[in-house]
């Protein structure tokens, strides 16, 4: 029998604010801190500890830098960070799937 | 009510619905179609001086004419590559701006191909007359479909497929549609307009105007959208 598709989440990934994340910058191919901030709506203390977490992971790349004399930060996704995004909401198709094709207790 | 994008806590339809929007968003962020169709309508325009000027008429005594349009040969493959570029760094520079990435290479690829084609479609054919008869009847219909596709104005309709396709961008769908169908079937962008009140080379420039003006008119309209979003 196959196992339970919740089995395989990967706790990094398998929550609200760091899926965002990677989705955003699998999307963009590279973002700005300030765009993430505004599309997640989080502040800038909590998104630094969400990157944090992928940076360690290996998930993302961050690369602070300037234009002109802004200071900026850029996310990029790393190829384990695109995987780990596609296993994850491949995890959730197969929930979706399981909750649907599973027949009601009686 | 919150707007919070990302709000679903571990209930797997949500996050997935709000992962698509979160992915919907950012592309209508990296969006830039009106630029496109800007310079693709100024190019299309700018393009109609070199159509008349270097087009080379040798009319008989019969009142039939012979045309070689010269002009579009030395015009379009050039200013196809830089009207891309500009297009590619238009869309760079835009989405850098708003804090994201681009991603142009399908479409600086695609319109490197497409200026390839129309001078190697144009030589295609150039040899194949040298050393065949010009066939005497009407030429089918398909043919001047195929080769309205690979002028300039059909190969513009291509790129605007591929745009379709990078911005998964329903508007722009519709509006390719429109132009594709007016530029393969409806004007006559090969033979031009024939009509004893124009001259071959207005015949010819005219619906090469009304192209230029339906994209610069989409542009007006993909700005005026893009700004009320």
């Amino acid at each position: 029998m196959n196992a339970h598709p919740s089995l395989g989440l990967d706790d990094v990934v398998h929550q609200r604010v760091r899926l965002g994340i990677l989705t955003v910058a699998h999307e963009a191919r590279r973002v700005e801190f300030g765009y993430l901030r505004d599309q997640l709506d989080l502040t800038a203390g909590n998104l630094s500890k969400h990157l944090t977490v992928l940076e360690t992971a290996g998930l993302i790349e961050v690369e602070k830098g300037y234009e002109g004399r802004r200071a900026r930060t850029w996310i990029t996704l790393t190829p384990a960070g695109t995987t780990a995004l596609a296993d994850e909401i491949g995890r959730l198709k197969q929930l979706i799937a399981r909750v649907e094709t599973t027949p009601e207790d009686r | 009510m919150t707007t919070n994008p990302i709000s679903a806590d571990g209930d797997p339809r949500r996050m997935l619905a709000e992962v698509r929007a979160l992915s919907r968003r950012v592309r209508v962020d990296q969006r830039m179609t009106w630029a496109a169709l800007l310079v693709l309508g100024a190019t299309t325009l700018l393009a109609i001086p070199f159509d008349w000027f270097g087009m080379r008429v040798d009319c008989h005594a019969d009142g039939s004419c012979e045309f070689a349009r010269n002009g579009m040969l030395y015009f379009w493959p050039a200013a196809m590559l830089l009207a891309y570029a500009v297009i590619a760094v238009c869309y760079v520079r835009a989405a850098r701006a708003r804090g994201v990435g681009a991603r142009v290479l399908p479409y600086a690829i695609t319109g490197a191909v497409t200026a390839v084609v129309f001078p190697a479609a144009w030589l295609a054919v150039f040899l194949y007359f040298r050393s065949h008869p010009y066939p005497d009847g009407p030429l089918p219909y398909w043919y001047l479909v195929l080769d309205r596709l690979v002028m300039p104005w059909g190969m513009i309709g291509v790129a605007l497929l591929v745009l379709v396709w990078l911005e998964r961008n329903l508007a722009l769908l519709a509006f390719t549609a429109g132009y594709l169908a007016l530029v393969l079937l409806i004007l006559p962008m090969n033979d031009g307009f024939a009509s004893p009140h124009f001259s071959l080379r207005a015949g010819m420039a005219l619906p090469q105007v009304l192209i230029g003006l339906v994209l610069l008119l989409g542009a007006a309209g993909f700005a005026r959208a893009g700004r009320r979003q």
